[in-house]
């Protein structure tokens, strides 16, 4: 064997070998959102169920929320205004490297009498993590903290956290009058399905203590 | 000689057309594919009414004006309810990574990369053989 064909030789060995090392990567991270484990506390209260925290706080004016912070899982998020998506199912923040939580227009304020309602993703495609990526970690007796637009804060108590299916996505139960003010969380949980999720998980809480604003 | 230098060439052009194909066949989308439509971020209106029943609620609220787009039907309208508009279905709020994608990718190139070591593993072996003159 020639020196030359020696070379031409190794070269067609070698060449392979780094296609393997390029192409190596494009998996990864594709199992950061499996991680993502329901934490269970009780289930929630139906609409009409008084049992909740010790104290209750009185119901703010209708001001949209404007920040979230949940300091149990290091959620601290801007809050973008949602409606509704063509085919009739609830808006989603866009998909974004820096994405932010959502507050579904249609229901109250937080701090309004009623279930106010903000969704955030669990992952955003390649970009990775979403802003609610643990929100299944949230325990009973967790804060969330929102800040409307009016400078006022609404507290709340987490009071269950539930993971359901998608196919059972219990409507009534997120969606429903309620008689105090109350908050849910929504994002997607669960086993993967193609590219998406097969659960969703409800954070339910109700409103613990409030600042208002100076103005009236 | 000169079958194995053509040879050798051939088998490097195979393997950067086995790396080449999946990167072309991504260029096109280079960003994850929202699962929602295009008009997620648009702001829609707020109903001027949240909720009879709710107590200082009664002050009308101007809401900011931030979009005119018309909001699509609602799915199924509550009477006088604290939610206006019951939204249809679940919340879409997980997209995952385009795995799929990603694991067509990495089975092309590894399947390119094995043929080719194949057939490189062959040629050294004749070449062996005729250094040894078997």
């Amino acid at each position: 064997m020639t020196l030359f064909s020696r070379r031409a030789f190794a070269a067609a060995v070698l060449a392979p070998l780094l296609l393997v090392g390029c192409g190596g990567p494009g998996d990864h991270g594709s199992g950061a959102a499996q991680d993502h484990r329901s934490t269970v506390a009780n289930s929630p209260r139906t609409s009409g169920d008084s049992s909740g925290p010790a104290h209750t706080a009185h119901a703010l004016r209708h001001s949209a929320p404007v920040r979230l912070r949940i300091p149990a899982i290091g959620v601290d998020t801007p809050v973008m205004r949602l409606g509704l998506a063509a085919d009739g199912s609830v808006q989603v923040p866009p998909i974004t490297a820096d994405d932010q939580a959502g507050w579904y227009g249609h229901s109250p304020t937080p701090g309004q009498v009623g279930p106010s309602v903000i969704l955030g993703h669990a992952t955003v495609g390649a970009y990775g993590d979403g802003v609610f990526r643990d929100l299944a970690r949230l325990h009973q007796g967790e804060r969330i903290v929102t800040r409307l637009e009016n400078g006022s804060e609404a507290e709340f108590t987490v009071s269950a956290v539930r993971t359901v299916a998608k196919a059972a996505f219990p409507t009534d139960t997120v969606y429903g009058d309620v008689d105090r003010p109350e908050l849910r969380l929504i994002t997607c949980g669960g086993p993967r399905t193609g590219d998406g999720y097969r659960d969703n998980v409800i954070v339910f809480a109700t409103l613990s203590s409030t600042m208002s604003s100076t103005s009236p | 000689m000169r079958r194995t230098v053509l040879s050798a060439a051939a088998l490097a052009c195979t393997a950067v057309l086995a790396a080449t194909v999946p990167a072309f066949a991504d260029a096109a989308t280079p960003s994850p594919v929202a699962t929602a439509p295009t008009h997620t971020a648009t702001p829609t209106p707020v109903p001027t009414s949240p909720a009879a029943s709710a107590p200082g609620s009664t002050q009308p609220k101007p809401e900011p004006s931030i979009s005119e787009v018309p909001e699509p039907v609602a799915t199924r309208p509550t009477e006088q309810g604290q939610v206006s508009v019951v939204p249809k279905g679940a919340p879409d709020t997980g997209v995952a990574e385009e795995s799929s994608g990603s694991g067509s990718q990495g089975a092309l190139i590894g399947g390119g990369a094995a043929a080719v070591l194949a057939a490189g593993g062959a040629v050294f072996v004749v070449r062996r053989r005729r250094a040894t003159g078997a």
